[in-house]
């Protein structure tokens, strides 16, 4: 019933001639619930004629929704918005993704989109260390989490189940001097991954880990509530994810789907993003409260394609190294 | 179809199928419970063993035994088997002395023991995980009061394997003392009273007469407690993956991240795999129910007096309530009051603030709310109703083949909820011929629902309809009421108990179910387990804390009205009275 009406409307609106984007949008996304909400209203303010139905869950859920959908023969979704680059170029590599050229990208550095136009990345999302303020020392450098004092109280999301976590330790060991030793001198300094940066940050504000790797905005805006702990750039450089945005190739409404694209990268889209808390992905923007100077943050480098193909070993790998 | 079933010829006989007549109402009948048993339990099965071996269309089976013969699948299969069955154990440990306090004995305060002991099935998993691994963490209140608390850095004694056993033995706690509770109000007075007078002791009484009449429910309780470790994923997923200790739900768990499209069949075919599990604690259930059962006439229940003992047993009971759920629920509202997690709660520091935001400024909340109410509301009467005619259908059927359908029935209850809504949404994806696509509606998920917890329900009812004297039904029959009279002032009544019992227990796992909506929900019907998790995961532990809480509210005021009607109700329909 839904498909006939669906259908009817964008007869009527092909037949009509009209330029706007209209009808309903279906989006599948990793944001929080209260961030996916603040941004479809957003959107639907600037686009009074499109509808935005949309479902959240984490990105490895969301994906196996699309999947099971896929393999039953009808994808929903029209437009993803989830957390990282290395799953996009998978979709990409399975050839799902619409490559959208007329894209408006200007203001946004190059390697935040694909060269091909098939997704590009909204926000700036790094992984740093949190630490609670009643640790023994004040960590300024991912070495730091290898001294004796840290032992036993490093908590860490885990790139088992976790592709943002995932592309931390890549990124980690493809740039740190000791590569995968690294993680093996965390394991013996008894650090232990598990769930994700909701658990991260249990673990440290609570107490029971002094330290911890986690997404920066998680530690910024709970400090500013009144938790006891800090977030720290530090030195060598901090890992990033993106929240890139894609169009599906089997969307039903692409036009609808180009306007959400040019939405969140628009100044006003990346100001929306700003005020949840996050780092936008234009330079234009400025940056939430809490946050240091963008020029002063440095975002390491990581391939994601080798990280794609990689996987299933990285995975088997750091298994390995951490149970030593 | 009146007629046929009050001909002698057409009554039922002990074994097999009644014979009489071209087609009978016994056939169809029979046909109508296998049908609804084929389209719930085994649809989905059927599914998703398609698509573990025949991924895209092209049967692989190499592929799909190389899969469950890996080393990380058999591993994570006997550490399932190992949890689950000590689980169980410890489940049935708990969970009886307190079916027998509140329903056999006058302890002091057991109504409202037996009301307190439901509570912990509303607190999620995750939740009692993440309780009990603060308590004997570093910055444990309770131990710190004690003096006891560890150092910062040493590793939790409740990760891994102990950890895991215990705290499946304190979550299923509750699923044996509603079974156990149903079967033993219906053990008569006279039965007990004969063997006092004859001199027995009470734990005599208890051990020689009370437990083997309700040897069948006993079986039935530990073999839920057993199917529900088997499925479990919250507790191992908190205690077992940080020490990479892995059981069959968290190694799929940790599988739904990988790439490409060789996940859906890696998936399904470890799901087969726990589903083998599941058959294997029905080979236990036939082995622990051979020999007869009994059939008893209903009577008032009989009661123990404890003398000495009411005290010291009272106080051991409220001690168990108070580590079971009374210390979980008290970390749950000291974290919903405190602005953020880790924030030391005061007078200065407590704050509504949390409450206000999920309850008045977050429309979603309101909403999930509505929602679950509705879904795990409707599923719980649907089931509870449609069980009884089911049950007393089945239980006309032979021994072996109603073994086989319980079985079959467990099956969508222990794979992992995210399963179960990838075999959903590859069933009910495409349009069905009259209906329409059921994918994004309301409908998909009280399917689900009705998949899932159909074993909740039919195992307490199924037990009871067991107990029910033959000779009732046939004097009736014999008198002149058709078979849905008979249904319904007959049977029904007698299994009134366990039919309540099983509703209560889908109700309480619908309600805050996390899985199986996580995939199925779609704009606008998203239910109280998927918004709790998205703010865990989004880190505002404090916002989650508070919906958790007022669950819990909520759950007890519905309980508190339940009540309140089933005053008019006979003793034993609901479990605390």
């Amino acid at each position: 019933m839904r498909q006939i009406v669906l259908a009817a409307l964008l007869l009527a609106s092909t037949v009509a001639g009209a330029s706007a984007a209209q009808g309903t949008l279906v989006l599948y996304t990793s944001q929080p619930n209260t961030d996916a909400q603040q941004t479809v209203d957003a959107f639907m303010a600037k686009n009074p004629g499109i509808k935005v139905d949309w479902v959240r869950d984490g990105t490895p859920k969301i994906l196996a929704k699309l999947h099971a959908e896929i393999e039953a023969g009808q994808p929903q979704a029209d437009v993803l918005l989830i957390a990282d680059v290395v799953t996009m170029e998978g979709l990409k590599k399975e050839g799902r993704l619409l490559a959208y050229p007329e894209a408006k990208v200007e203001g946004i550095d190059a390697a935040l989109y694909d060269k091909d136009k098939t997704y590009f990345s909204t926000k700036l999302i790094t992984t740093g260390i949190v630490y609670n303020t009643k640790a023994p020392f004040t960590p300024t450098s991912w070495e730091d989490l290898k001294k004796p004092e840290a032992k036993g109280l490093i908590a860490m999301p885990s790139p088992l189940t976790s592709g943002a976590a995932m592309i931390h330790t890549v990124t980690l060991t493809g740039n740190l001097p000791e590569g995968w030793s690294y993680y093996g001198a965390l394991a013996k300094n008894g650090a232990q991954a598990s769930g994700g940066n909701g658990d991260v940050l249990k673990a440290v504000s609570g107490g029971d880990k002094l330290f911890g790797m986690i997404v920066d905005y998680m530690p910024i805006r709970e400090k500013a509530k009144g938790a006891p702990v800090e977030f720290v750039f530090p030195k060598e450089g901090v890992s990033a994810v993106t929240e890139p945005v894609a169009i599906l190739s089997t969307a039903k409404n692409q036009e609808a789907a180009k306007a959400f694209v040019d939405f969140l990268l628009s100044k006003d889209g990346q100001e929306v993003a700003a005020k949840m808390g996050y780092i936008p992905a234009r330079a234009d923007v400025a940056l939430p409260a809490g946050y240091p100077d963008r020029s002063s943050i440095k975002v390491l480098d990581y391939d994601a394609a080798a990280a794609l193909a990689n996987d299933a070993q990285n995975k088997e790998k750091f298994s390995a190294v951490m149970s030593q | 179809m009146a007629s046929s079933e009050n001909s002698t010829a057409a009554l039922p006989r002990p074994g097999g199928f009644a014979s009489p007549g071209p087609i009978s109402g016994q056939h169809l009948s029979a046909l109508a419970v296998l049908l609804v048993i084929a389209v719930l339990s085994l649809l989905p099965m059927a599914r998703l063993v398609l698509a573990a071996i025949a991924p895209g269309g092209e049967a692989d089976f190499a592929a799909f035994a190389g899969r469950l013969a890996s080393p990380a699948a058999l591993k994570a299969m006997w550490h399932t088997l190992d949890t689950a069955f000590f689980g169980a154990l410890l489940a049935l440990c708990l969970g009886t002395p307190f079916a027998v306090a509140v329903t056999m004995t006058d302890l002091p305060g057991r109504k409202i023991l037996g009301f307190l002991l439901l509570l912990p099935l509303m607190i999620a998993p995750q939740v009692t995980a993440l309780a009990w691994l603060h308590l004997f963490g570093p910055s444990s209140t309770l131990l710190g009061m004690l003096g006891l608390a560890p150092a910062p850095g040493t590793g939790n004694p409740m990760l891994g394997r102990g950890g895991i056993i215990l705290l499946y033995g304190v979550q299923h706690a509750p699923i044996v003392f509603i079974t156990m509770r149903a079967g033993l109000s219906r053990v008569p007075r006279d039965l007990v009273e004969a063997a006092r007078s004859c001199g027995a002791r009470p734990l005599g009484v208890l051990r020689t007469i009370v437990l083997p009449v309700v040897r069948p429910y006993v079986v039935a309780a530990a073999a839920l407690a057993f199917v529900s470790g088997v499925g479990n994923f919250g507790i191992p997923a908190l205690l077992g993956m940080p020490v990479n200790y892995l059981t069959l739900p968290t190694l799929i768990y940790q599988d739904l991240s990988s790439f490409g499209p060789g996940v859906l069949p890696q998936i399904a075919a470890l799901s087969v795999l726990v589903g083998a599990l599941a058959l294997t604690g029905m080979v236990f259930q036939s082995l622990a129910l051979r020999g007869a059962g009994h059939r008893i006439v209903a009577g008032t229940p009989a009661q123990f007096e404890l003398g000495r003992l009411r005290m010291p047993l009272a106080c051991a009971g409220w001690l168990v309530i108070g580590l079971i759920l009374i210390l979980p629920a008290c970390a749950l509202l000291a974290t919903s009051l405190v602005p953020s997690f880790g924030v030391p709660l005061g007078p200065r520091t407590a704050t509504i603030a949390n409450y206000t935001e999920v309850l008045v400024r977050q429309a979603s909340t309101v909403r999930a709310f509505r929602n679950s109410l509705l879904f795990a509301g409707g599923a719980a009467l649907m089931l509870a109703l449609g069980v009884i005619p089911m049950a007393v259908r089945l239980e006309r059927f032979d021994k072996h083949w109603r073994r086989l359908l319980g079985g079959i029935v467990d099956l969508p209850y222990t794979i992992p909820g995210v399963v179960l809504a990838i075999a959903c949404i590859l069933l009910f994806l495409r349009p069905l011929p009259l209906i329409g696509s059921l994918y994004a509606t309301a409908s998909i998920i009280l399917v689900a629902y009705a998949m899932r917890f159909l074993t909740l329900a039919l195992k307490p009812v199924a037990t009871a309809v067991g107990q029910i004297p033959r000779d009732l039904d046939e004097a009736a029959a014999v008198s002149g009421a058709g078979p849905f009279r008979r249904l319904r002032t007959i049977t029904a009544p007698l299994a009134a108990p366990a039919a309540v019992a099983g509703g209560l227990l889908v109700f309480m796992s619908a309600f805050n179910e996390l899985t199986v909506s996580a995939l199925l929900w779609s704009s606008g019907k998203e239910t109280l387990g998927v918004v709790l998790f998205s703010l865990e995961e989004a880190g505002l532990g404090t916002q989650a804390a508070a919906i958790a809480v007022s669950t819990i509210v909520v759950v007890i005021v519905l309980l508190l009205a339940l009540d309140r009607f089933g005053r008019r109700l006979p003793a034993g329909v609901l479990p605390w009275r």
